[in-house]
């Protein structure tokens, strides 16, 4: 091991443009980092991260021939690949590399604070310094990916990225929880924007997959059970006959949908005879009924009352905070549909907001040519829908109207509902990939890694992730591929080295490291005349749960050893005293 | 920038280095095609680096941006090309697409360049700062912004400037004008003196071509371009009686002999010195100088000035031999001298060619004003004296008449007033001073008495139409007058010195010396010449031109360089002034010019001391801030100056390349709306009415002001104003389409304001919120959760208050209808996107379609996005519809996945 007084260890800190500089004093955490023994370079820099900074400290690795470096700026989330890739490119091992969060965990958290937020800083880039010193040079894990994919889901978004995969060259075993292949779109007529069927839609798609010899549809079939590693998932499927086909694949993506939400017994009047939602509507417009007669009854005028179960108020914490973006334009398109059928239709939209964004609005623009009159209700007052004699009666206080109240005797209400996540739990159990507060699907981060879990190869496409429209969807679909083609083409994937290491002279193969390990990484083997524990690398995420329970302290992670942990926390003890 | 090697095929391009063709780009390569990513700014980053912080999550744009930025600087697949253009896409006969590009002249070598910025601060031309949204200045050499990537740095240069593409003697006016407006007076001096030695003869009687093309001339009157040089050179000379420089280290060994010191000599000498040769000047009169001494009266040139001028150019260590007559060029060679120059000037004029024009009393130009100025003047005083001739000349002699006490003094010419060769405002000066101007009269013949002059017979004339010189004469003998004189004084044309050189070298029937035009070689290869010897009478400012382009030849016949295969001066193009001029049009106050105080007339002719007084500081201050910076960069070379890397190339020019592409990608993004549309809202007329993407730069980490300010007086804004859909939504501008990201934008800016400035208020006129989009309805929320206060109406008009508060004319909707009036001090206007169509201009072959919106379009949109009705050309982002940063994101993911799928087609080949 290098001693570390011997170390040439520079510290970058980072200004974020004064996210950080605006409450940590920069210049005084740079001071300290330069008095560190085997700190032989500190620089301060507006964003540590753009291109002219990164050239600037691959220079000064170069020309002061540094064995380790810090950079004090943002969580690891947003910048560690960003600085590994820097000291790769300087010819240092990118696992001599630490990165310090004075970001998120100082500058943001202590606003009111900065004498603190600059000490709390002070003390995290020392306990930086101190890992650094007793870093080791790491080589990343290459192991090989299998040109196989499963998709989770015959929807739309399901069955375009399954397609997508094959022209790629890459195989796909694409499974559906339902007997049929198509989901919800399946069921649906004329689709906003372009007015294409969407059971036509789904159709050619269902077809042109059963044309493609690289993937294999499987009806009624559930995902069970996975294990291994990105670019070498082991899976289990079960069939509705119960039996279970074990696979190998390299990536997995998931399509499998929304729920429509379905409103409460007397929600909006809902369960009343001609209170219906708006997939209801949906379905039943796509047989193009004319005259237009719903549960027998000719329509002669319809409410639509928008955002239900959506825009929910989260204070009973029961609701859906969220707004299920499809619904206003889907409303203001099937407006224009009625429309085509009996123009003499009398249609009112209860709204709160129009969103019918971007070139949607073209379709607002339709429903009101076509005489729809909107009337806009606050949340604090909804719109009441009752029946009296056998007719239904909505009253809404119609904002527009300075509040005024407004009673309508309409023969249809529809109710528009929004998307609501399916009961993922299972999937969540057995995938390990994370919900967000919506309970969709969440990706690691809107706009870096839109389509990406924290689980590597595993992708979350469709409305799985969030309400979309067949369009998006199947974007997002496509993404994903994008994303899966470039981890399986190249036929290999780096893994992190930063994983669990037993030393066997220390133990004693008491068996707590294995029952801790949700991975199943830890093998028994022989050493010499004892038996031992052995990390199997490609399997460990160096999560660490083997570390605390092992009674001889015989197992650590690489990059965070018991010495380096250990330093960190003298480091940071110091500077609190 | 690129650490690819440069290859001519790729798999895919991509047009526009956004969010989404940085995105497309790194995934292709990521999958291991070969991708070029072509944008045309300096940076890559598009308009999201530009941005604050981004909704919903509020990341910092530049924290997200930038490993973006990085990632296509270093992809080991990605070969990214910044400040350059695709012309042209056609497709191959063979398959796939032909692609011409331009790398446009950044004027800045990137391989040398480290992005110091140090060329920054000494650029004295300032433009307004485009990355940010022109709230700020930035100079004309810069880097675009601080996180650029490649952080190197760009001139700005729209072309030579008018008065720089003018002058013939290759002196920069816009560079010395932007130094004194900048107050850097040494420096100013020093960069004339790059191009030329004589800055204090230039400077007094310089006939100043440059005043005439300046733009500001088309507007409120020329840049008095003298009268600034003339004050930077007095105050130099002021201050540096000696130059500050002595001769070169570094000797060539070659020796040149320079015949005669007028200012084409003098000009040779001094750069054939600075280039390392051993100079010697050979004059045949006493004192040096040629026609700057003899010719030009003190009046306009003081002799003191000369002197000083002369300096310069001996300084170098060149040897001034006076009272040398040259007789043979061979000789000179046997002397010694690798290399001969001349520049002998011109001798003496014609005789009037009349009868009588042998009298006492008639006098030839240049011997006249030869003893004007040896201060051996003939007697006129009291005299009348006629001056023969139309030109610059003959002014010159008739004000020196003048002032030696001539009692009348009549010009004489041939032609109209109109077709006088003289500058016309010589001319006026002259009839200021009372000169007579009897045009249209020839002089029939010189009537003697004595022996002596006693009167003119002139005659009537005229040309026979059109214009110039070259036009026949016609005499009118009905008309005759005689005219009494005492002096006649012929200044008729003149002509060179060059016949002791007959027998040696070619020359044409006029006198001039036959040499090749661009290298001034003449028939024997070690002579060169120049001035008038080459172009016949001509100015100060050509000569010196000439003795320039001559000194860069024989600098490089002496180095044993081929002559050809170079451009002795090669400027990019003159920039169009009507355009320069179309744009100052502006209800900016009128710049009027700031003349030089002059004499009174009286005061004037009583001697011949300077007529002109010079420019004060402050005169020649805001002259020079009159100064339209045509060309933008004003060649001052201040950036060459204070590079560390040698970095700077004003000769860089555009590179042109072609390509082949196997498959394209437009991801040209969209066009903010331009909120001067918009009139009753007031943008560009009221200071406190900005953007939106304004107000980003404001709150961004890299902002202009470090403080949340308004534009009008840097107060601190405590009542901001959204108007939402601005130039969305709206029939009235033609945009019906709803932009997308402007209600969450706003929103993000209300958040930020009310984190910066907790007590302001904050209020959004908006239409709907459209919070579409995953965490957006929550951001909505959180927004009203601090209080902004949503307006629901749509804002009417904007106007301004006394103290630059805005009234906000809008409709109550909600709060009972009718229109309402709410005071802010600053106004945001959210200015939504559209469609920007320049890349359909790139297929001569037929662009792909576009929708009824004008965005290129995706024939099928919900199955095959990004597909375009081209096959092999894909569109990402806002170029086919507007789309906010997450959507982008994933449908240039999307898209790199069709064109995966596309270059992976059966049967396509590689």
């Amino acid at each position: 091991m290098t001693d570390e007084k011997s170390r040439r260890i520079g510290v970058v800190v980072c200004q974020c443009g004064g996210n950080i500089s605006d409450y940590v004093d920069t210049e005084k955490v740079r001071e300290a980092a330069s008095h560190e023994p085997g700190v032989v370079s500190t620089q301060v820099q507006m964003f540590a991260c753009s291109d002219a900074a990164q050239q600037d400290a691959i220079r000064e690795i170069r020309e002061k021939k540094l064995d380790g470096i810090v950079v004090c700026s943002c969580s690891p989330k947003l910048h560690l690949a960003t600085f590994r890739a820097m000291a790769e490119r300087a010819g240092l091992n990118p696992y001599e590399y630490t990165q310090v969060n004075i970001r998120e965990q100082c500058s943001w958290a202590h606003t009111h604070d900065p004498a603190g937020a600059t000490a709390k800083a002070t003390g995290l880039v020392m306990a930086g310094i101190a890992r650094t010193a007793r870093s080791q040079p790491l080589e990343p894990i290459r192991v090989e990916t299998l040109p196989q994919a499963l998709v989770l889901g015959a929807g739309v978004a399901g069955l375009r990225s399954a397609l997508a995969l094959s022209d790629l060259g890459i195989s796909v075993h694409l499974v559906e929880s339902s007997d049929h292949a198509g989901g919800q779109v399946m069921r649906w007529g004329d689709l906003f924007p372009h007015d294409k069927v969407g059971a036509e839609l789904v159709a050619s798609l269902v077809a042109e997959v059963g044309r493609r010899e690289n993937i294999q549809l499987y009806l009624g079939t559930e995902l069970v059970e996975k294990s291994g590693r990105v670019g070498a998932f082991s899976v289990r499927l079960r069939t509705f006959t119960g039996d279970q086909i074990p696979l190998k694949v390299g990536a997995i993506v998931v399509a499998t949908g929304f729920e429509p939400y379905t409103p409460k017994p007397d929600e909006f009047g809902y369960g009343l005879p001609g209170v219906i939602t708006l997939p209801e509507l949906k379905e039943a417009l796509a047989r193009r009924p004319k005259p237009l007669v719903y549960g027998g009854r000719e329509i002669r005028s319809i409410a639509y009352i928008y955002c239900v179960g959506s825009r929910q108020s989260a204070d009973d914490g029961t609701g859906h905070a969220y707004c299920s973006r499809y619904c206003c334009s889907a409303t203001s398109h099937i407006s224009t549909v009625v429309n085509g059928l009996d123009a003499s239709v009398k249609q009112y939209h209860l709204f709160r907001d129009v969103r019918t964004y971007g070139k949607y609005e073209a379709l607002y623009e339709s429903a009101l040519r076509g005489g729809s009159l909107f009337l806009r209700y606050g949340e604090e007052a909804p719109p009441v829908v009752r029946s009296q004699d056998g007719a239904l009666v909505v009253q809404v206080k119609d904002r527009l109207l300075g509040g005024e109240e407004v009673e309508l005797r309409p023969d249809l209400v529809v109710l528009v509902t929004g998307m609501v996540p399916r009961d993922n739990a299972a999937l969540t159990r057995v995938l390990k990939i994370p919900v967000g507060q919506d309970g969709f699907f969440r990706e690691v981060h809107v706009k870096l890694r839109p389509v990406e879990t924290v689980v590597d190869g595993v992708f979350i496409v469709g409305t799985a992730q969030g309400p979309k429209n067949v369009a998006e969807s199947v974007q997002s679909a496509l993404a994903a591929v994008s994303k899966a083609g470039a981890l399986l083409l190249k036929g290999y994937v780096d893994l992190d080295p930063q994983v669990a290491k037993v030393d066997p002279n220390l133990c004693v193969w008491c068996d707590e490291c294995t029952k801790a390990c949700p991975y199943g990484a830890i093998d028994r083997v022989a050493y010499g005349d004892k038996e031992v524990a052995e990390v199997n690398p490609i399997l460990c995420k160096g999560e660490g749960a083997c570390v605390p329970v092992c009674p001889k302290q015989a197992v650590s992670v690489l990059g965070y050893t018991h010495e380096q942990v250990t330093s960190m926390i003298d480091a940071l003890a110091k500077e609190a005293v | 920038m690129t650490d690819v090697p440069a290859t001519s095929g790729y798999d895919v391009l991509v047009i526009g280095a956004g969010v989404g063709g940085m995105e497309s780009a790194l995934s292709l390569g990521d999958m291991g095609f070969k991708v070029l990513l072509v944008e045309k700014e300096a940076s890559v980053g598009g308009r999201m680096i530009l941005l604050s912080k981004v909704f919903p999550t509020l990341d910092c744009a530049s924290c997200i941006s930038t490993p973006k930025m990085a990632a296509v600087g270093h992809h080991p697949n990605v070969r990214s090309l910044v400040y350059s253009e695709v012309d042209e896409i056609t497709a191959r006969p063979e398959g796939g697409f032909s692609v011409r590009l331009t790398q446009k002249p950044t004027f800045v070598d990137a391989a040398k360049c480290t992005g110091c910025s140090l060329c920054e601060p000494v650029c004295p031309v300032p433009v307004p700062d485009e990355f940010n949204y022109d709230l700020a200045g930035r100079r004309a050499a810069h880097i675009a912004f601080p996180q650029a990537v490649p952080k190197k740095a760009v001139l700005s240069r729209r072309g030579t400037s008018p008065c720089s593409f003018t002058c013939p003697a290759g002196v920069k006016p816009h560079g010395y004008i932007a130094l004194v407006r900048a107050g850097k007076y040494d420096e100013a001096f020093r960069q004339h003196l790059e191009d030329a030695p004589l800055v204090g003869v230039l400077s007094r009687a310089c006939y100043a071509p440059c005043e005439e093309s300046c733009t500001r001339a088309d507007l409120e009157g020329t840049v008095s371009i003298r009268g600034i040089k003339r004050f930077m050179a007095d105050r130099y000379y002021a201050a540096h009686p000696e130059p500050e420089y002595g001769p070169p280290k570094v000797l060539s060994g070659k020796k040149v002999a320079i015949v005669g010191s007028g200012p084409s000599g003098l000009t040779a000498a001094f750069f054939l010195a600075k280039a390392g040769h051993t100079v010697t000047i050979l004059e045949s009169a006493a004192e040096p100088g040629g026609m700057l001494r003899w010719g030009i009266p003190s009046y306009r040139l003081p002799k003191s000035v000369l002197e000083r001028d002369l300096k310069n150019i001996t300084a170098l260590g060149v040897q001034l031999h006076t009272g040398v007559k040259v007789g043979s060029l061979e000789a000179l060679r046997s002397d010694g001298y690798d290399a001969v120059f001349l520049a002998t000037g011109t001798v003496g004029g014609r005789t009037l060619g009349v009868s009588g024009d042998h009298l006492k009393g008639v006098y030839d130009a240049v011997g006249f004003l030869h003893d004007v100025n040896a201060d051996a003047p003939p007697d006129v005083a009291g005299k009348n004296v006629a001056v023969i001739g139309g030109g610059n000349v003959a002014i010159d002699c008739a004000r020196s008449a003048l002032r030696l006490g001539a009692k009348q003094v009549y010009l004489v010419y041939r032609r109209s007033r109109e077709e006088m060769p003289a500058h016309a405002w010589e001319i006026r000066d002259a009839e200021e001073e009372g000169v007579h101007l009897a045009c249209s009269w020839d002089v029939d013949q010189v009537v003697g008495y004595d022996g002596r002059v006693w009167a003119l017979e002139l005659v009537g004339s005229s040309s026979t139409g059109g214009k110039g010189r070259k036009q026949a004469l016609a005499r009118d003998e009905s008309r005759r007058e005689t005219l009494p004189v005492g002096a006649v004084i012929a200044a008729i044309g003149l002509t060179p010195a060059t016949s002791p050189f007959s027998t040696e070298i070619a020359r044409a029937a006029n006198g001039t010396v036959k040499a090749t035009p661009e290298t001034l070689q003449t028939s024997l290869p070690y002579v060169f010449a120049g001035g008038d010897d080459v172009l016949g009478p001509s100015s100060i400012a050509d000569s010196m031109g000439q003795g320039r382009r001559a000194a860069f030849y024989i600098d490089r016949y002496l180095r044993g360089v081929e002559l050809s295969g170079t451009v002795f001066d090669d400027p990019l193009p003159e920039v169009d002034r009507a355009q320069v001029a179309a744009e100052a049009r502006t209800d900016a106050p009128a710049r009027l010019p700031v003349p030089a105080p002059r004499l009174a007339v009286g005061d004037r002719i009583a001697s011949f001391v300077d007529f002109e007084a010079g420019l004060t500081e402050e005169e020649a201050r805001a002259n020079a801030n009159r100064c339209l910076d045509c060309g933008i960069c004003s060649e001052c070379r201040q950036c060459v100056a204070a590079c560390p890397a040698d970095a700077i190339d004003l000769g860089m020019r555009a590179r042109h390349e072609t390509v082949t592409a196997r498959s394209v990608v437009l991801a040209t993004g969209f066009s903010p709306f331009d909120a001067r549309q918009k009139p009753a809202y007031g943008y560009g007329r009221l200071p406190n009415v900005i953007t939106g993407p304004q107000m980003d730069r404001i709150l961004a980490p890299t902002r202009p002001f470090n403080a949340v300010v308004r534009p009008s007086d840097g107060k601190t804004p405590s009542n901001v104003a959204f108007v939402l859909c601005t130039g969305s939504r709206d029939d009235q501008v033609g945009n019906r389409l709803c932009s997308r990201v402007c209600c969450m934008y706003s929103m993000k800016q209300a958040q930020l304001l009310m984190g910066s400035l907790p007590l302001a208020d904050v209020t959004i006129y908006y239409i709907d919120i459209r919070a579409f989009g995953k965490g957006y309805e929550e951001f909505y929320r959180q927004t009203q959760g601090m209080a902004v206060s949503f307006v629901k109406g749509k804002v009417s008009r904007i106007e301004p208050t006394d103290d630059q508060d805005l009234l906000v004319h809008y409709e109550d909707v909600e709060g009972g209808g009718g229109e309402k009036v709410a005071r802010h001090d600053l106004v945001v206007l959210a200015v939504g996107l559209l469609p920007n169509t320049g890349a359909l201009k790139l297929f001569p072959d037929g662009a792909p379609a576009s929708d009824v919106h004008a965005y290129i379009s995706e024939p099928d949109e919900e199955l095959e996005p990004g597909k375009t009705s081209l096959a092999g050309v894909f569109v990402i982002g806002s170029a086919t519809a507007v789309r906010d940063i997450p959507d982008t994101i994933v449908h240039s993911e999307a898209a790199s996945a069709q064109v995966a799928a596309f270059l992976k087609r059966p049967g396509a080949k590689a």
